[in-house]
C-alpha cells in the first residue's frame, strides 16, 4: 500500500512575517518607475499614446484576470463545500483582494479617457461618432460617462467581494467559526451571479468595444476560461514560490498540485472550447461584419500569432500536462504554469493589438515596460495582503479533510 | 419491502459530511433492496398500468412514423419556410434530456462527488432511452428514409461521399458516439450489480441471462482493480461528450445565418441548457420511482435537493445566455438579429418565447428556497415545467427564426398536424416503456457503488490494495 502521511499543519511555517511594508513600497516605486518610463516611451512616439495605452490595456487586463478566476475559484469552492482546496484557497483569497489594486491601475485607461484622449476607444472620439452611423445607434451604451460608471460598478463589486471572503475567511483563523463558513457558502452563489456579470460586461467593454463594430456574444465567457487559465497557473507559481522560500512546505502537497494541475487542463480545455466555438462559427457563417475581426488575425505577421495560439495556448499544454506525473513534479508542472501565463499574455496582446497594428507586430520596449510595471504593483499589492495573515486557513473546519487529501 | 427509517440530511454543517445513505441500511439491505425490485415474480398493478398506457403510446409513435413513410412528409406540419418542424425541435428536446446521466456518471464522477452513486444508474438509462427517441426524428424527417444510410460516410460505385462540411453529418456521428459511449459506461458500471443478481437468481432463466450478461464476473481484487481503471478512464472520455454532442447539435443552427441562430454563444448554451432539461427529467423521474419502489433511504432528499441545485444554476447560465443574445441583438446594430428577437418576445409566437422565459428562467428562481428544494410535489411540478420550458425554447429558436427571416414576402406560420402531435406524443411512450422495463428487470441503483458509501461502521472492510 501507498505510504500516506497526513501532514501537520502546526509544524508549519505559515506567515510572511519577514515582509517589511518597505518591500512593497520598494516594488511599487519600481512598477511606477517602469510605467513613468513607458509613458516617456509612448509619448515620443507622437501617436498621441496609443501605443502605450494598448499595451498598458493588455497588461492590465492580464494582471486583472488573474485576479478576477481567483475571485471565481473561491466563490466556486464555497458554492460546492469543496473540502480538498482548503490549504490553498487563502492564497487564492489574496490574489482574488488585488482587485483593490487593479481599480487603481485601471485609472490610467479611463483618466485620459476623461481628458479627452481618443486613441485607444474609437468610439469616444466625437468626431468618429458623428461620422458613423452604427456608433450612432451604440451611443447609449458606448459612451465615456457611462462606461466609467460600468467600470467604477465592476471594480466595487469585486473588490467588496473579495473582501468579504478574504475578511470573513481571516477571522476564522482566530474564533474557528463554522459559522462564518456557511455565512461565505450562503453568499457564493449570489457573488458567482454578480462575477458572471460584471466579467463579461467588462470584456466587452473593455476589449470587445476596441472594434466598435464588432460583437460576439461568447466573448465574455471567452474572457473567462483565459482568466481562470490565468489564476490557476499563477496559484501554482505562487505555491512553489512560497515552498521555495521554507513556507506552508507541509499542508500544501503533492496531491494539491496535482489537483491543481489537472483544473489548469481542464480549463485550457475550456478555453480551446471557446475559441473554437467562436471562430468556427464566424468563419463558417463568413458574414463581413464577424470575419473582419478574425481577418485582421489571419493576414499578415498575426497569422503566426494565431497558429501560435492553437498550439500553444491549445495542443502543446494538453498533450504536455495529460500524464499523471508531470502534474506530480512540481519543476514540470512549474514550467507548463509558466508557459501557460506567457501564453495568456500573447492571447491578451493578440486580442487588442490588430486593432491598432494590422501590418506588423509592434511587440517592443513599451510592452516590457507595462508588464514589469503592471507586475511589479500587482507583486506589491499581494504581498501587503499577504503579510499580515496567515496563508493557510487555519482553523477553517475542512481543513483536516484537505490536508488528508489523495487523488484517485 | 425492507422499511428504513428516513431522517433527514439536507441540513448543512461545515464540520462534518451529510450522510449519503439514510437508516440502517447495511451491505445487505442494501442488495435487498435494489434486487427485489427485480425480483418480484409480478410487479404491482400500477406497474402494468403504466405499462400499457406507454405501449400504447408507442404503438400510436410507429403507427405515425408507418403513416409517414408510407405516405411522405407532407403528413407533418412542415412547410415553406419552417423546414423544420416539430421533428428537429423534437430531435433536440430529447438528446437535451439525455445529457444529464453521463454528466452524472462521468462529470461528477471525475469531480469526486460521492452523491452521484444513487442516481447514476438510473439517469444513465434515462440517457439512453432519450437518445433512442431522439434517434428517430431526424431518421423519419428525412423524407425517404430507405436512402438514410446515406449519410453515413462509406465507399460505394457512384463515389458519392456526403458533405463533410455540413453539421447533420457530424451529428450523426457525434450522436452515435454519444449512444455508443453512453450505453458502455451503463453496462459497464452495471457488470457487478449483474452478477449479485446473477447469484441471487432463483429460475434457471434469470441465471443463464444475467449470467450471460455479468460477464463471468466473480468480484475478485483483481476484477475490481482493473474495473476501477476502466471506469475512470471510461469517465474522462465521456467527458468531452457531454460537452460536445449538444454543441455540434448546436451548429446545426449557428453556423447558418439565419437571424436567431448566429450566434458565437450557442454551444455553451445548448449544453447548458441540455443539462437543465437533462438534470428536471431525472427529478421528474426520481421523485415518483423513490417513493413507489421504496428508495427513499437511498435516494435521500439530499440527492434531490442538489439536483434541485443543479438545475437552479444551469437555469442560470440558460437566463445568462438569453440575456447576452438579447443585449448583443441590440448591441450589434443588425437589424435582422434585433428583429429576430422583438418578433420572439412581441410576434406571433410571443406566447412560446414568454412561455419559455417563465419556465426556463423564472419558474425555477423558487429553487433558491430550501423549502421547494426538499418537498417532492413542488419539486416534480417545477422539473416538469422545465420540461415544458426546454421544448419551448427550440420550438422558439426553430419556427419562430425560419418563420421570418429577411423577406417578409416570404414569412409563414408553422401549424402541427395531428401526425406532429402524435409522434410526440408518442415518443413520450417510447421513453416511459424503455423506462419502466428497465426498472422492472435491471437494478435500479448502483448497489456495489452506493454500499461504497455507506458509514464506515456498516461498509465494506477495507479494502487490500494489490500492487
Amino acid at each position: 500500500m501507498r505510504e500516506h502521511r497526513i501532514p501537520n499543519v502546526d509544524d508549519d511555517r505559515l506567515t510572511l512575517s519577514g515582509t517589511r511594508p518597505a518591500v512593497c513600497a520598494v516594488l511599487a516605486i519600481a512598477g511606477i518607475g517602469m510605467l513613468v518610463a513607458g509613458l516617456v516611451l509612448g509619448w515620443n512616439r507622437g501617436d498621441e499614446l496609443k501605443g502605450f495605452l494598448a499595451s498598458y490595456l493588455v497588461s492590465f487586463c492580464f494582471f486583472l484576470s488573474i485576479s478576477l478566476g481567483a475571485l471565481f475559484f473561491v466563490a466556486l469552492q464555497h458554492l460546492v463545500h469543496a473540502g480538498w482546496s482548503v490549504t490553498v484557497r487563502r492564497l487564492a483569497e489574496i490574489l482574488a483582494a488585488n482587485t483593490f489594486c487593479m481599480a487603481i491601475l485601471f485609472l490610467p485607461i479611463l483618466g485620459p479617457m476623461m481628458a479627452g484622449n481618443s486613441s485607444l476607444y474609437a468610439w469616444s472620439n466625437p468626431a468618429a461618432v458623428d461620422a458613423d452611423e452604427l456608433l450612432q445607434w451604440k451611443q447609449p451604451y458606448l459612451n465615456v460617462p457611462f462606461f466609467a460608471g460600468r467600470a467604477v460598478v465592476y471594480f466595487l463589486i469585486w473588490g467588496l467581494m473579495a473582501r468579504f471572503f478574504l475578511a470573513n475567511s481571516t477571522r476564522q483563523d482566530d474564533s474557528g467559526d463554522p459559522g462564518l463558513t456557511r455565512r461565505m457558502e450562503k453568499f457564493s452563489a449570489v457573488a458567482l451571479i454578480l462575477f458572471s456579470l460584471t466579467v463579461t460586461f467588462a470584456a466587452f467593454d473593455w476589449l470587445m468595444s476596441l472594434e466598435p463594430d464588432w460583437f460576439s456574444t461568447i466573448f465574455g465567457l471567452y474572457y473567462f476560461a483565459g482568466a481562470v487559465v490565468a489564476f490557476f497557473a499563477t496559484l501554482i507559481l505562487f505555491a512553489l514560490a512560497l515552498q521555495q522560500v521554507g513556507l506552508v512546505t507541509q499542508t500544501i502537497t503533492t496531491e494539491h498540485y496535482h489537483e491543481l494541475g489537472k483544473l489548469l487542463l481542464g480549463f485550457i480545455i475550456f478555453w480551446g472550447y471557446m475559441a473554437f466555438s467562436q471562430y468556427m462559427l464566424i468563419w463558417y457563417a463568413n458574414i463581413p461584419e464577424e470575419s473582419v475581426w478574425y481577418l485582421a488575425r489571419q493576414t499578415g505577421p498575426w497569422t503566426f500569432v494565431s497558429l501560435g495560439l492553437l498550439l500553444g495556448h491549445l495542443l502543446f499544454p494538453f498533450f504536455g500536462l495529460l500524464p499523471r506525473e508531470v502534474k506530480r513534479r512540481k519543476l514540470l508542472l512549474g514550467a507548463w504554469a509558466v508557459w501557460m501565463l506567457v501564453v495568456h499574455w500573447i492571447d491578451l496582446y493578440w486580442l487588442v493589438m490588430p486593432t491598432f497594428a494590422p501590418e506588423h507586430l509592434p511587440f517592443g520596449l513599451i510592452d516590457v515596460c507595462c508588464i514589469l510595471g503592471v507586475g511589479s504593483l500587482f507583486l506589491a499589492g499581494l504581498l501587503w495582503s499577504a503579510r499580515s495573515r496567515a496563508l493557510v486557513p487555519v482553523k477553517d473546519p475542512r481543513l483536516d479533510e484537505s490536508l488528508a487529501f489523495e487523488n484517485f | 419491502m425492507t422499511a428504513i427509517p428516513v431522517d433527514d440530511n439536507t441540513v448543512q454543517d461545515p464540520t462534518r459530511r451529510a450522510p449519503l445513505v439514510l437508516g440502517d441500511a447495511d451491505l445487505a439491505s442494501v442488495t435487498q433492496t435494489v434486487c427485489e425490485i427485480a425480483e418480484r415474480p409480478r410487479p404491482p398493478t400500477s406497474w402494468y398500468v403504466a405499462f400499457a398506457v406507454s405501449v400504447a403510446l408507442t404503438g400510436g409513435l410507429f403507427a405515425a412514423v408507418g403513416y409517414l413513410i408510407v405516405t411522405g412528409i407532407g403528413v407533418l406540419g412542415n412547410n415553406s419556410p419552417v423546414y423544420w418542424g416539430w421533428p428537429i425541435v423534437n430531435f433536440v428536446f430529447w438528446i437535451g434530456i439525455g445529457h444529464a446521466g453521463t454528466l452524472i456518471s462521468a462529470i461528477l464522477f471525475l469531480f469526486r462527488q460521492r452523491w452521484r452513486t444513487s442516481i447514476n444508474r438510473f439517469a444513465e438509462a434515462m440517457t439512453l432511452f432519450a437518445v433512442a427517441c431522439a434517434g428517430v426524428f431526424p431518421a423519419v424527417h428525412v423524407g425517404r428514409i430507405w436512402l438514410v444510410y446515406w449519410l453515413a460516410p462509406y465507399p460505394n460505385q457512384m463515389d458519392l461521399w456526403p458533405n463533410f462540411r455540413s453539421p447533420l453529418l457530424w451529428d450523426v456521428v457525434a450522436i452515435s458516439t454519444y449512444g455508443t459511449v453512453s450505453a458502455l459506461f451503463w453496462y459497464l458500471g452495471m457488470i457487478p450489480d449483474l452478477a449479485t443478481l446473477r447469484d441471487r437468481a432463483t429460475s434457471r432463466w434469470r441465471q443463464l441471462l444475467y449470467g450471460l450478461f455479468a460477464l463471468g464476473w466473480r468480484g475478485s481484487a483483481t476484477q475490481w482493480h482493473r474495473f476501477e481503471w476502466a471506469y475512470l478512464l471510461l469517465a474522462a472520455l465521456a467527458t468531452p461528450l457531454v460537452l460536445s454532442v449538444h454543441s455540434v447539435v448546436s451548429f446545426d443552427f449557428a453556423v447558418a445565418q439565419v437571424p436567431g441562430w448566429h450566434t458565437t454563444i450557442f454551444p455553451p448554451y445548448f449544453v447548458a441548457g441540455a443539462i437543465f432539461s437533462g438534470c428536471a427529467m431525472v427529478v421528474t423521474l426520481a421523485v415518483p420511482a423513490r417513493a413507489y419502489f421504496g428508495l427513499k433511504s437511498l435516494i435521500t432528499m439530499r440527492h434531490l435537493d442538489n439536483m434541485n441545485k443543479l438545475i437552479l444554476g444551469t437555469s442560470l447560465l440558460v437566463g445568462y445566455a438569453y440575456g447576452v443574445e438579447v443585449f448583443m441583438a441590440w448591441y450589434g446594430g443588425n437589424m435582422y438579429e434585433a428583429f429576430a428577437f422583438a418578433n420572439r418576445a412581441l410576434g406571433p409566437y410571443a406566447w412560446a418565447y414568454w412561455l419559455m422565459v417563465t419556465c426556463n428562467v423564472i419558474v425555477p428562481q423558487l429553487f433558491w428556497i430550501r423549502k421547494c428544494r426538499t418537498t417532492p410535489w413542488i419539486m416534480f411540478l417545477i422539473a416538469v415545467l422545465v420540461n415544458v420550458g426546454m421544448w419551448m425554447e427550440r420550438f422558439v429558436i426553430i419556427v419562430s427564426s425560419l418563420g421570418r427571416d429577411f423577406l417578409p414576402s416570404s414569412w409563414g406560420m408553422f401549424k402541427p398536424t395531428a401526425v406532429d402531435v402524435m409522434m410526440l406524443v408518442g415518443s413520450f411512450g417510447l421513453f416511459f416503456t424503455l423506462f419502466l422495463l428497465f426498472c422492472r428487470y435491471l437494478p435500479m441503483v448502483a448497489m456495489a457503488e452506493v454500499k461504497a458509501v455507506l458509514p464506515p461502521d456498516r461498509g465494506p472492510a477495507p479494502a487490500v490494495e494489490v500492487d
